[in-house]
């Protein structure tokens, strides 16, 4: 198990191509942690802008009747991955995963991997 | 106010872009309605109420060495009311539903508090000037007196008419 912390610095130093990651409370908008990002990508803004994205993701299925959970929401851009996590471990409902990685260093794939493995030892 | 249109302006802005933003209020650091688009609540009260907390907050501040007043949330059942400082003598207070994003509440509430703080200390500077005004100021404002009127004993800060009181915030 890993705390909050420890989990984001896992993210950024063994995913290949991140570079920036946050742990986001989508009931209220707001990071509980970030790391990277930088002055040209603010994480509490992306923190915020993408709860908008999850909300309206679990209303979309709501209206659809889908009873099925969210497992991640890839955003493509032409230069960087965006990947979102939902949280399913205990006490960890409500909370997402953001991930930034640079499209020409990262592997999908194995970001995709990773991340899940960090999400499930993940203790909030 | 020269400034009023402007940060209605700005508060009609803000409401049409943050969904769940249910009203919005610029009002002087002591509780004079500046501005207000806050349908179903009175915004007198609401100004008036926001000084009375804003007083406290900022004893609060100083008491515990956290620098000058930024911003204030109370959230109720039903949802929040935050206030963020906008210039020297200002404040805008956003009510919101709960289930309103409240990282992006914040982010959009900062913006235009910076926003209207600049509109309003720039109306402020314009009237403390004893200048001839602009010729399209488009106030009701009674007549300047050519030179600041003299000193009258009473209230601390002889404030000409039309003009918010300052008050260190």
């Amino acid at each position: 198990m890993a705390n909050t912390e420890t989990s984001l610095k896992e993210a950024m130093s063994i995913i290949e191509g991140a570079t920036g990651v946050a742990l986001v409370d989508y009931t209220s908008g707001m990071a509980l942690g970030t790391l990277g990002g930088g002055k040209d990508f603010n994480l509490e803004v992306a923190a915020a802008g993408n709860t908008d994205v999850v909300r309206a993701k679990l209303r979309t299925m709501e209206h659809l009747g889908l009873k099925e959970e969210i497992e991640d929401i890839l955003i493509t851009l032409s230069g960087q991955y965006h990947l979102i996590r939902l949280l399913k471990s205990r006490g960890g409902n409500g909370l997402f995963l953001y991930l930034v990685l640079d499209a020409g260093r990262a592997n999908l794939a194995m970001a995709r991997h990773q991340l899940r493995r960090i999400e499930t030892e993940l203790e909030v | 106010m020269a400034a009023e249109r402007e940060v209605l302006d700005e508060l009609q802005r803000l409401r049409a872009r943050v969904p769940l933003l249910s009203g919005a209020l610029a009002a002087s650091a002591d509780g004079l309605v500046l501005a207000q688009d806050t349908a179903g609540v009175e915004a007198e009260s609401l100004a008036a109420l926001t000084a009375a907390a804003l007083g406290v907050a900022v004893r609060l501040t100083d008491a515990t060495a956290r620098g000058s007043f930024r911003e204030l949330l109370v959230r109720g059942e039903k949802g929040y009311v935050a206030t963020y400082a906008a210039g020297s003598s200002a404040v805008l207070t956003l009510l919101a539903e709960d289930r309103i994003n409240v990282g992006r509440l914040h982010l959009e509430g900062r913006r235009a508090g910076t926003r209207i703080g600049a509109l309003v200390d720039a109306a402020l500077e314009r009237a403390a000037t004893p200048q001839p005004r602009p010729e399209h100021t488009r106030t009701a404002m009674p007549a300047r007196p050519a030179a600041p009127p003299p000193q009258a004993p009473g209230p601390a800060t002889g404030t000409p008419p039309g003009v918010l009181p300052r008050r260190p915030v």
